[in-house]
This record gives C-alpha cells, sequence and structure tokens, in this order.
C-alpha cells in the first residue's frame, strides 16, 4: 500500500508539478560554455568536471512537500562539454559508441555509500601525489566532480534548514561528508550519486544490486528499532519515486528506455542465496508504485524457492513488464567460461536492458553492434542452389556466420568514449590506475546482440523440409516467390507461415536450429579481440534492432513478408499461433544459453486475465520457474490486455497510465510511437 | 485402438485443475446449452471454422496413441509442476472407448475429466476409474428447467453424480451462472443439496457467464439464441455451499 504522502507524491510528480522549476541550458547560457572550452584549449578531462561544476551550480534546490528522498532536476537539459565542430572532429578520427558519452554500465554504488563522499574525494587527491600527468589531471577532474556534488547537496542542506525540515537537513549535512549510517541516509547518498551521473552525461545509469547493498543499513535500522518497518518502506517508495522524476530528461531511443534497472536476489560465489527481506520489499515497493522505474531484475536459480516466484509472478501481473527474470544456473557458468572471474560472476548484474554486466569492474560496451541472423539466412537464400543436401547448406550458413562475426569485429577501432570523471570515481581501479573509466576497466568486452533468431530457424526449417527433404518447392520457386514478396504465391505462402515447422512447439528439429546458430555464433566470436584485449560477447538480444533489422529485409522463407517486423528479443514468431507457453518454454531453453551470456530474454506476453487469483499466480510462478530449471538464461513476461492497448491507441488520453514491456524496458504505451505500438499490439494477437 | 475428433489441445490452462495442465477438448456434446461459448464442440464432425487467417477445418481426427504421445511429451513438466492433463469438449464421455484409452495411455500423469455427466451409467464409471480428479459440472437441479435450456433431462447426470459421490474420488463441482436461468436461491440451494455432503468435493467453482460467449458461432455459421438477458449480472450465492471452498472464476 502506498501512503497518503507517497500518493499525494506520486500525484505531484505525475501531473508534473515539478516541471515548473525547470529551466532550459539555454536560458542559463550552459549551453556555449563548449565554446569557451574550446577557445581556452581545455582538455577534455577537465571540461568534464567544468561542466559538470556549471550544472550543478545552475541546479536550483528544489524540496517538495513531503519529500523525505530529495533531488530534483532543474535543468532540463546536460549540455555538451564539446562543441558541433568538436564532435564531427571526433567522429571521424574515432568509433563513437551511439552519442559518444559514457553509457549502460554499471557503478559500485555499495562502496560508495559506504566510504562517503569526503573520504573518496580525499583518496583521489592524496594519489596525485605519485601520479603522472595525463593521472594528475584524471584525479583532479574526479576531485572537482566530487566537489561539485558535495556543493549541490549543501545548497539542498541549507534549503532543508531554511524550510525547517532540521531532520532532513542533518540527513543532507552527513552525507554530503560521511559514508551512510542509516537506511535513510543511504538512500539519499544514493539518490545524489545517481542524480550526479544523470546530470554528468552518462546515460543509461544503472542501479545494480540494490537489495545486497542497502540491506546492512536496512537491517541495522529494523533490528535497533530506530526506524519502524513502515517508515523504512516508505523511505524504500519516496527512493522508487525519486528514480521516476525527472525520467523524461534522460536520453534514450524511447522515453523509458533510460537503463535504471535494479537486480534483486542472486546468490555469492559460494552459492549462497542472497534473497532478504529487502528484496521482498522492493518487489512490494514496486507492485505499489506501479511505475516505470526502476526497472527490476530477479535472479533466480534452481533452488529459489516457489514463494520468491510467486513474489515476482506478482509484479509481473501488474503489468509493468518486469521483474525480468535472470537464470544464475545459465548466466554465472557462462561469464566465467568468457573470462569474468567466479566472485565477478557472481556479482554480475543486469546494464540498461538485459546485458549481463559486473558493476565496478566492468568498461564492457555491451549493445555496440548486432548480427542478424534473419538477414543473414535470407542472404543466403541466393546461393541456395548450390547445395543438394541441408547439411552441406548448413556448413555455409556457419561460414556465414563467421565471415559475419569477423567483419563485425573489426568495425570497432580506434573508440573513444568522452570522459566521465564522476562516474570514474564510482568505479574500481580508476584510482589506482589514475585513468578514467572510459579509457578501460578490469573488463573491456564487447556485446553484439544476434537478432531475428527464431525468424532465421523457421526460414532454416521450412528450407530443410520443402526444399530438401520433401524437394516439393524448388529453389527457382522459392527465390521467386520470395523476390515478389509472395504476390502469386499465395498457396506457398501459406504452407510456409501457417503449415511449416515453427520454434516454438518443442519440435527437437526444429529448435536444434536454433542451438546451432546460436553455437555458430558464439564459435565466430570466439578468439576475437577488440582493441581493448577484451572478448566479443554473443547475445540474444535485438534491442531496436527489431524494427531496424526488418526494415530492408525481403520476403523470408518462413513465410513473413517485406516490412513485416521480426521478433523482440529471444522469441516465436509472431504470425503463426504456437502449442501454448510451455512448448514456447521448452523450445526456448534447449540450446546452451550459457554461450549466449550478453542476454537477451524469451519474451512471452500473457493475457491480463488469465491471472485473477492467487491460485493462478501460483501457476505463473511455477511457468516462470519452469524456464529457469530448464536451462533458459533470461525471461520476461508481459501480461497485456489487447482490447485495452487498442482503446489506448485510439484514446490516448484515457491511458496515459499504461505500460508495456517494449523490448528490453518498460515504457508508457501511449508514448511510444505508432510502430512500436503495433508491433506490441501484433504480439499479443496470438495471446496465449 | 481407437481414434477420437478433437477440437483444441491448450497449454497452460489455469483454470482446469492443480498444476500446470494440458487441456483436451473432444468435439461433440449431447447437450444445448443455451449459453455455450464454444460451438465448434457441439458437432462431434469435423467442421469449417471461419478463422481471422481464413477458413479451416475445426475438428482433427487422431488415434489415441498420438495424442497420448503428444501429451505425454510434457510428463516431466506436468510432474515437475504438479500437473496433468485434463480432458474436456464438449462432452468427452461421448467418446468413451477413445477417451479410456488415452487415459490409460497416460499411465501416471495426473488426469482430470470435465464432464456435464450426461452418458450411461457405464460409460461413466469407466471413465471415473481412470482419472484423479473429476470436475463435475452441474447446471440445473430442476428437471424441467434442465430440459428446456440444455435440450436434455437431468435425471442420468443425477444418477451419475451418486456413483461419483459414492467414489469417493476427488471432485469439484462447477456451475455456470446464467443470469435469470439458474442464479436464483431455490435453484442454488437445490444444487447445493445435490452434493454438499460427499467426502470427495473439493470445492465449488462459479462460472460467471461472459456476454462474449455468442463470439465465436458465426464462425462455424450458426446463429447465437441465448433465450435469456445476457447484459444482466447473475446472483452469486455462496453462502448456500455453507463451508464448502467456493471461488468465482
Amino acid at each position: 500500500m502506498l501512503t497518503a504522502r507517497i500518493e499525494r507524491l506520486k500525484e505531484f510528480f505525475f501531473d508534473g508539478g515539478h516541471h515548473r522549476v525547470r529551466r532550459t541550458p539555454e536560458s542559463l547560457g550552459l549551453d556555449t560554455l563548449c565554446e569557451k572550452y574550446a577557445a581556452e584549449g581545455i582538455p577534455a578531462q577537465m571540461r568534464a568536471a567544468m561542466l559538470f561544476e556549471a550544472m550543478t551550480a545552475a541546479e536550483e534546490p528544489v524540496i517538495f512537500e513531503g519529500e523525505q528522498i530529495v533531488a530534483t532536476r532543474t535543468v532540463s537539459k546536460v549540455p555538451s562539454y564539446f562543441t558541433a565542430d568538436e564532435w564531427a572532429a571526433l567522429k571521424s578520427r574515432h568509433y563513437l559508441h551511439e552519442n559518444g558519452m559514457l553509457s549502460n554500465i554499471s557503478p559500485n554504488l555499495g562502496d560508495a555509500i559506504a566510504e562517503g563522499l569526503e573520504a573518496r574525494k580525499q583518496r583521489f587527491a592524496v594519489r596525485m601525489e605519485s601520479a603522472d600527468a595525463e593521472g594528475r589531471l584524471f584525479l583532479e577532474s574526479a576531485v572537482r566532480s566530487i566537489e561539485a556534488l558535495q556543493g549541490l547537496i549543501a545548497r539542498y542542506e541549507a534549503c532543508a534548514r531554511e524550510m525547517g525540515d532540521e531532520a532532513l537537513a542533518e540527513v543532507l549535512a552527513s552525507v554530503r561528508v560521511k559514508g551512510a549510517t542509516t537506511f535513510r541516509e543511504a538512500l539519499q547518498l544514493l539518490r545524489f550519486i545517481h542524480f550526479g551521473l544523470w546530470e554528468s552525461g552518462c546515460y543509461h545509469n544503472t542501479l545494480g544490486r540494490f537489495d545486497q547493498y542497502m540491506y546492512p543499513y536496512y537491517k541495522a535500522d529494523l533490528d535497533s528499532g530506530r526506524l519502524p518497518q513502515d517508515q523504512a518502506y516508505e523511505l524504500l517508495l519516496s527512493f522508487f519515486l525519486a528514480c521516476n522524476k525527472d525520467s523524461d530528461l534522460y536520453p534514450g531511443m524511447q522515453q523509458g528506455d533510460n537503463g535504471q534497472s535494479l537486480v534483486l536476489g542472486g546468490r555469492d560465489a559460494s552459492g549462497k542465496t542472497l534473497f532478504n527481506d529487502l528484496s521482498a520489499r522492493c518487489l512490494e515497493a514496486s507492485y505499489d508504485l506501479n511505475l516505470i522505474d526502476p526497472k527490476i531484475n530477479l535472479r533466480v536459480d534452481r533452488n529459489t524457492p516457489l514463494e520468491i516466484y510467486k513474489l515476482g509472478a506478482r509484479l509481473t501481473k501488474r503489468g509493468l513488464g518486469f521483474p525480468q527474470y535472470d537464470n544464475d544456473d545459465v548466466v554465472v557458468p557462462g561469464l566465467e567460461r568468457l573470462g569474468y572471474a567466479p566472485e565477478d560472476a557472481n556479482d554480475y548484474v543486469v546494464a540498461a536492458c538485459w546485458e549481463f554486466i559486473i558493476p565496478g569492474k566492468a568498461m564492457d560496451i555491451v549493445n555496440i553492434g548486432a548480427l542478424s541472423f534473419a538477414g543473414l539466412v535470407s542472404r543466403s537464400v541466393d546461393d541456395l542452389g548450390s547445395f543438394d543436401n541441408f547439411e552441406d547448406y548448413y556448413a555455409h550458413i556457419d561460414a556465414m556466420i563467421k565471415a559475419e562475426c569477423r567483419r563485425i569485429a573489426a568495425g570497432f577501432k580506434n573508440l573513444y568514449i568522452a570522459p566521465a570523471p564522476l562516474y570514474s570515481v564510482f568505479m574500481d581501479g580508476t584510482l589506482e590506475r589514475a585513468r578514467d573509466i572510459t579509457l578501460g576497466a578490469k573488463y573491456n568486452n564487447f556485446g553484439i546482440h544476434g537478432t531475428g533468431i527464431a525468424t532465421a530457424v523457421d526460414s532454416l526449417a521450412a528450407i530443410r523440409k520443402y526444399v530438401f527433404d520433401e524437394k516439393s518447392v524448388s529453389v527457382k520457386e522459392l527465390q521467386a516467390a520470395l523476390d515478389a514478396n509472395f504476390e502469386g504465391y499465395d498457396d506457398l505462402w501459406k504452407k510456409l507461415r501457417f503449415e511449416a515447422p515453427k520454434m516454438g512447439n518443442d519440435d527437437d528439429g526444429t529448435d536444434a536450429l536454433a542451438a546451432r546458430l546460436l553455437d555458430s555464433f558464439d564459435n565466430g566470436l570466439a578468439g576475437l579481440r577488440n582493441e581493448r584485449g577484451g572478448i566479443f560477447r554473443a547475445g540474444t538480444g535485438t534491442a531496436m534492432y527489431y524494427i531496424f533489422h526488418a526494415i530492408d529485409l525481403k520476403a523470408t522463407p518462413d513465410g513473413r513478408k517485406a516490412g513485416e517486423v521480426i521478433p523482440a528479443n529471444y522469441s516465436p514468431s509472431m504470425y503463426t499461433r504456437h502449442k501454448g507457453p510451455v512448448s514456447v518454454i521448452k523450445s526456448f531453453s534447449k540450446g546452451d544459453l550459457s554461450r549466449s551470456i550478453n542476454g537477451g530474454p524469451l519474451t512471452i506476453e500473457l493475457d491480463d486475465t488469465l491471472f485473477r487469483n492467487e491460485e493462478n499466480l501460483e501457476k505463473l510462478a511455477m511457468l516462470i520457474r519452469s524456464y529457469v530449471l530448464l536451462g533458459g538464461h533470461q525471461l520476461q513476461l508481459n501480461t497485456l490486455n489487447k482490447e485495452t492497448l487498442l482503446d489506448a491507441k485510439a484514446h490516448p488520453e484515457k491511458h496515459r497510465n499504461l505500460i508495456v514491456r517494449v523490448w528490453g524496458w518498460s515504457g508508457y504505451f501511449v508514448e511510444l510511437d505508432e510502430c512500436y505500438q503495433n508491433h506490441i499490439i501484433d504480439r499479443i494477437k496470438f495471446t496465449m | 485402438m481407437a481414434s477420437g475428433t478433437i477440437f483444441s489441445i491448450e497449454e497452460f490452462a489455469i483454470n482446469d485443475g492443480p498444476g500446470i495442465r494440458t487441456t483436451v477438448f473432444l468435439k461433440g456434446c449431447p447437450l444445448r446449452c443455451a449459453w455455450c461459448h464454444n460451438p465448434e464442440g457441439l458437432s462431434p464432425e469435423p467442421q469449417v471454422f471461419h478463422g481471422a487467417d481464413g477458413d479451416r477445418i475445426s475438428g482433427t481426427v487422431i488415434e489415441a496413441r498420438e495424442l497420448a504421445d503428444e501429451l505425454l511429451r510434457n510428463r516431466e513438466f506436468f510432474a515437475m509442476n504438479g500437473g496433468g492433463v485434463t480432458f474436456t469438449g464438449g462432452e468427452p464421455t461421448m467418446q468413451p472407448a477413445f477417451l479410456c484409452e488415452v487415459l490409460d495411455l497416460l499411465e501416471d500423469v495426473h488426469k482430470a475429466v470435465e464432464t456435464s455427466g450426461w452418458c450411461a451409467l457405464k460409460v461413466y464409471a469407466d471413465v471415473l476409474d481412470r482419472v484423479d480428479l473429476v470436475l463435475q459440472d452441474l447446471k440445473l437441479a430442476d428437471p424441467a428447467a434442465h430440459r428446456r435450456w440444455t435440450g436434455r433431462d437431468n435425471a442420468p447426470i443425477l444418477a451419475n453424480l451418486e456413483t461419483l459421490k459414492r467414489s469417493g474420488k476427488p471432485f469439484v463441482i462447477r456451475i455456470p451462472l446464467i443470469p435469470g436461468v439458474n442464479d436464483g436461491i431455490a435453484e442454488m440451494e437445490a444444487k447445493a443439496a445435490l452434493f454438499r455432503d460427499a467426502p470427495g468435493l473439493r470445492r465449488v467453482e462459479l462460472l460467471r457467464y461472459h456476454k462474449t460467449a455468442g463470439a465465436k458461432y458465426p464462425r462455424v455459421d450458426m446463429t447465437y439464441r441465448p433465450g435469456f438477458d445476457t447484459e444482466a449480472q447473475p446472483v452469486v450465492y455462496k453462502e448456500v455451499f455453507g463451508d464448502i471452498e467456493t471461488l468465482v472464476l
């Protein structure tokens, strides 16, 4: 249950009550600072700190009535510390990932909250004495960034005193300097650090294993009786709510794609289950708040009791599209296999969407590229006439995948990420190395999505059956039909689309093709190194590629016509009715998914009307657990109601709260572009 | 080896018994309940169904062995999740040889049958022997009303209900709540009196009438003529069942 305070604040933020305090960077002269920096020849490393100083100084401390966890953005946009010309020059010389700023990794928040800002700052300052020139520049930029953040906290403290909120002022006075000693301080310090990361221009800022690093404070407060259970819960709600306040300002493909993922549960290196009271409270808080942030991941394994799945299922039923379930039994060995140390692998979290990443230790770029399985199989049809049996044809596919892996891997040369001194403060090893995190960390691996797997598998299955085994469709006929987008080939189209074998029906022969494709992908990337010495990780995610990769994709042998989308992530084709969720779960857990450890969940849509009582919720929990027990790596469930979605498309004004899972994130349905809306509606055409 | 006609196999059927279950729909039914929402289950023959992607045939003739093998693919999955297989329809007892053979072939899988109970005593007893749970429908206690709304006398149903009660086999009573037809207090009392004291009774499930019941009739070239007020809300008298667990689904 939400408390009256939280209800009021939620309503206030929802109505944009806090938007009236926002100002543009232009109105504050922040947008032209880059020109000043350029004219003065200030190095990028220092510019990052200077811009952060200017931003935090421009922020107007605002504390809204009833707020317990404060910090609200009042500057609507973070300008760049490079001019447009400088960006163009950087782009001509370097590979820039997305917009060139640091994104999509996970900081070590636990240590930062425990140590506190002042002690951390001192360590960075002392390190300057033994650093080289580049190191001193970095360390100074880091120290200045911490000071800027402390300055903002001090101004919030003054604001709280002015308002007569002494309790808040004391919390702020403490967290400006010291490590947290109470649950409230821990949440408030976390809020400022997280706020700072966004304010420094970094994005897809994740929250990591919140229930682990917050638990000591929560437990100590509760055990000592300092903090009653209900007040602790209200503080938790306040923090979760705060994650939503500024989310419309965060950069992403679509609003909601902001990467504020938070991971619950899981285990440690000894195998001990770490799900605790706070984990359960987080699931409850997310349910009660019913907002898109933070995005919950639940780490589970074969020993996770059904009761925990039920807590997750209850939140799943809420229809927010999370929790996403991550299977430690597959993910941890998968990460170890790729060279992650066991203690790090056990500490994995989830980056913006589903990509597994190690907090504090990884400068992995988990979404650097994508291999289009569907596109590759589509191209291979041109060569189909050269093979007289399926195995030879598959060897050709395998070679194509390997070549594509090499091509992709060769594409990311001379990477440049704009320096991020504040983020660096919260990453391991930056102090010792005296180097910005963007230059590298313990892990520097690149992740490659694998898109359109079901489209590729279904296409291969159809080719194997009709072209090679039955010989009922000739290569020429298939090629002609695909070239004609099935115009004039209605019977063939129907056969391919509705009668051909499909992945998702628990058909071993077809499902084995998926396992082979994923193995080919993993083999194709094996041994390749990126320029930072890191490896390449194969994944089953699509991100926005399920739209991009489909645009230029001609008709495919699975009966998909040109322009029709491909399934999101690791999911069955949308154009045919499958046997049902049990078969889908079995089909999608057959391959060795520890070899697809860049992540990308099986996504199943379920009608929300199915889960109206406790018993049915338990069955949902069992279904989720089954995927884990069978060796699936990651699962996302949407509970959707088609009528609601259609009505929301027609009358967005009536559905401003409707939340859907899009690819690795949840967003407000009415705020999505039409193509995404349609895709979600299409996905449930065959609601199971 | 018997073969039978089925019109659907539904995985993860969450309202048809314990755990994760697959429900098999057998085609053909001796009753013509005015509120039936599965018109393609009425005729025992395969028939044309005008689907969203064009016409298809509703109704597949399948051998008992083939169906059992298909269901047994999920044997471990069912066991892992306290589930099994449920047979419904149509009216599954209309194909007794086929049904019994499939039930036998399923061996240790948990088996349930949902039935109107309108069948011969021998058939009912044979099926009862082979299942772990019965989902026993009960539409109307009043014989005249039963004839009027289902087209059949309820005498065989009541006789089979006695067999069920005597057997001690676990069962669930399922009552569709049809506004103005069977939801009156006297009728509900009469129904409750029929099974209230049975030791095998696990619970009562009241299935609320949904006005989309008529949605599939045009798909099989039929007209939905319910003959009662489909807009009315049924009355829910849970109290007549006393201490028995009663769910409204």
